[in-house]
């Protein structure tokens, strides 16, 4: 009988023991240098989760400056794989062992938090969201009841990237109008550099190329407006006619675009192949890391004829937010972060240590280029329309134009029958005016 | 014949060796199984579970878009691939495995290289071979027009017709150890009088092959097919990193668990959990009913031949 009971323990132990092997192990936090000294409160720690794994040390540098001025608050930091984030994230803030703060996407993806009550709402509870553009903020607002349940953390810009080099050896510069725009393209087709670095293998990257060449065909935040105010759909002349355009660039692309995937045409552009890259701010880094020799220069493309606008436009897009946890044990120390994390004095540390563009107003760029970029963009901004507008439902707006401009580039259909499968696809679940 | 007793442990110390497992089981399949299956019978308002809807999840992938046309498209997708791969991979691994079989030298070797890239990441294969088929810098190609042969360049991942058989090809590369190792196994357990019978009778290498061997290996080809047909259905990194989430080019490329992804993971919308925990449902049920039809008709088969 007692052998029985032994066998039965061991087992039992067997079974806790693989068990315990799968649970996540409990995260020590380990307080920083700076936490409880000169701290004569309690000692707070805040688990603040992103998915910016590339980052953690210099997240860890960044919190550093925070814990000394907050010396009864530790951040212990924890970023989880890009991909498996969302994931790992709903599960986290459902349960009692997410966290505090949190990275959170932004538009459409940040919906299923704040319909699920994860997110508290932070209009109130972060009074320097007053300050932030408003562009910035529609990326972290909840779709229903229209609240702020973000502070901001990044803003992408996309315009079209060119190899100064190549520019010189061909006697080109900075177009000023379309027709420069056109001509440049003949030039360097002639000399045999491939112009325009584009790879339509991968959906998501087409709906930034056509952006990057043709938003001020359309009309950027003009366009933006009809849309929401219902003058109009995506069936609308001026759209068609921008993806018209897009097509017709089509010879300046590499041969086959279908078959070329995004990576392909990075390295088109960093290997000196291709002169000009149509891409988003978020590319630099890679771009120097990949070329360190590579001579980086950044310009708006000038408006088509026809264009609703008569000056190019820079497409943007909030890139991400910090969002406070439903379920927060310490919710007053988590506001006091995100107060900070609103701060100057943060933006100023995600330009300079993350190289990113912060929301935050008044934030200067050490890097020339990412200072004009950002000059563009703060003086004629737009839309990245299908992602900042057009990822609340099922299909994306962004899925949809990959589709529909594979299709366009494969000679499958024209600009209208393009525009088509973008308003089909939305009609879904979007109604012009809602 | 039959002797029931087996057992070499009495049943109660078994079933405490068996509870380990058992619970993982239950812990890891059977419950976000069944999870899977009351989500999908509520509406959700992104992670919050809201009222009980019944069908209504399933009946919106039938009648409402995307998913109406996204659906039988990825289905439609599924299927190709699962023939597909009973040519590529099934067909060519039993031409292997025979072949293989009638040599002593370097059978082992080449059961080994056949085999490893079965041992890499589906996901590692599927972007170096999406790698070695760009039209700009892949090996390819560059092979193609090196020998003359522009014509039959392509863009591979590019054209709507090729993209999927080339995912079929590339799962078939990967895959083509799995028929090879069973197949080998089963002609090796075979009994070599038969064939000693069927050469006494005057039966060539064709006859016997046809008329003895494959009879023979029914019963196992019955099984692999059934493991193909359930790999070709959850078909996911490969598709995934040849073309995309959304199956590019033009959705040619899409599958089941593509849709299942996008559906749960890339939507903004509000029901995303009630919709994709239902197309997730849909796919289980078809991989199950279509296995346990297919066993039964096979063992029908089987029967009818022994």
């Amino acid at each position: 009988m007692s052998r029985r009971i032994t066998r039965a323990t061991a087992s039992a132990a067997l079974v806790a023991l693989t068990l315990g092997a799968c649970a996540p192990s409990a995260d020590s936090p380990e307080p920083g240098a700076a936490a409880g000294e000169g701290c004569d409160g309690d000692a707070v720690t805040l688990d603040v989760w992103s998915w910016r794994t590339e980052d953690v040390k210099t997240y860890e540098r960044i919190f550093d400056v925070f814990e000394e001025a907050n010396p009864c608050i530790t951040v212990s930091f924890q970023a989880h794989l890009n991909t498996e984030y969302d994931q790992i994230l709903r599960t986290g803030l459902t349960g009692s062992d997410g966290p505090d703060v949190a990275q959170v996407r932004s538009y459409g993806l940040l919906q299923p938090l704040v319909e699920g009550g994860n997110l508290q709402p932070l209009d109130d509870v972060v009074p320097e969201l007053a300050e932030f553009d408003d562009a910035a903020l529609d990326g972290a607002r909840g779709r229903e009841d229209g609240s702020v349940y973000g502070v901001p953390l990044a803003t992408q810009t996309i315009q079209v990237w060119y190899n100064t080099a190549i520019f010189e050896e061909n006697g080109l510069s900075e177009p000023e109008t379309w027709d420069d725009f056109l001509a440049l393209n003949d030039t360097l087709l002639e000399a045999g550099v491939t112009p325009l670095a584009v790879g339509a293998r991968d959906g998501w990257f087409v709906p930034t190329v056509h952006d990057a060449l043709t938003a001020a065909r359309y009309g950027g935040a003009d366009f933006q407006q009809a849309l929401r105010d219902g003058e109009t759909d995506f069936t609308d002349p001026a759209y068609v006619a921008s993806i018209q355009t897009l097509k017709d660039l089509q010879e300046y692309m590499p041969d086959d675009v279908t078959g070329v995937a995004y990576t392909d045409a990075q390295v088109l552009f960093t290997s000196g192949q291709a002169a000009m890259f149509p891409g988003g701010s978020y590319e630099q880094a890679f771009f120097q890391e990949a070329n360190p020799d590579l001579e980086l220069g950044v310009f708006q493309v000038p408006p088509p004829p026809g264009s609703a606008v008569d000056h190019p436009v820079t497409p943007g897009y909030a890139d991400g937010n910090w969002g406070l946890s439903a379920a927060t044990q310490h919710p007053d120390e988590a506001r006091t972060l995100l107060s900070w994390l609103a701060s100057p004095e943060f933006g100023q540390l995600v330009a300079d240590e993350l190289k990113q563009f912060s929301p935050v107003p008044g934030v200067e760029y050490a890097d020339p280029l990412q200072q004009e970029m950002w000059d563009l963009y703060q003086e004629s901004p737009a839309p990245y329309l299908l992602l900042v507008d057009y990822r609340y439902g099922d299909p994306t707006g962004t899925d949809l134009m990959g589709q529909a401009g594979q299709k366009l580039f494969l000679g499958d259909t024209d600009a209208a029958g393009a525009a088509d499968i973008v308003q089909d696809g939305l009609s879904a679940w979007w109604t012009p005016g809602e | 014949m039959s002797r029931r007793r087996t057992a070499a442990l009495p049943t109660p110390v078994a079933l405490l060796f068996l509870l380990p497992a058992a619970v993982l089981f239950g812990v890891f399949v059977l419950y976000p199984m069944a999870t899977a299956l009351t989500y999908s019978l509520f509406s959700w308002r992104g992670t919050a579970q809201e009222a009980f809807v019944g069908l209504d999840n399933f009946v919106a992938l039938f009648t409402t878009e995307p998913y109406r046309t996204e659906l039988p498209r990825a289905f439609g997708h599924n299927a190709l691939l699962f023939g597909g791969a009973m040519v590529a991979q099934n067909s060519v691994g039993l031409l292997l495995a025979v072949l293989l079989h009638q040599r002593e030298r370097f059978r082992r070797l080449f059961q080994v290289l056949f085999t490893m890239p079965y041992l890499v990441s589906p996901l590692v294969v599927g972007y170096l071979w999406s790698l070695l088929l760009s039209p700009l810098f892949g090996p390819v190609n560059a092979l193609l027009r090196a020998v003359g042969l522009d014509a039959v360049a392509q863009p591979w991942l590019g054209d709507p017709d090729t993209a999927l058989w080339v995912v079929v090809l590339v799962t078939a590369w990967q895959w083509v150890g799995f028929p090879l190792l069973v197949y080998g196994a089963a002609l090796g357990a075979l009994d070599p009088s038969t064939q000693e019978a069927a050469m006494l009778d005057g039966a060539g290498a064709a006859q016997r092959f046809w008329h003895v061997t494959l009879p023979l290996l029914t019963p196992v080809i019955g099984t692999v097919s059934v493991l193909t047909f359930i790999f070709s259905m959850e078909a996911f990194p490969i598709p995934y990193a040849l073309g995309g989430s959304s199956g590019s080019p033009a959705g040619a490329t899409d599958v089941m668990s593509l849709l299942f992804y996008r559906t749960a993971f890339r939507s903004g919308a509000s029901n995303a959990i009630g919709v994709s925990s239902a197309v997730a449902i849909v796919l289980f049920l078809v991989i199950v009913g279509v296995s346990v039809a297919f066993t039964r008709w096979f063992r029908g088969v089987e029967r009818r031949l022994t």
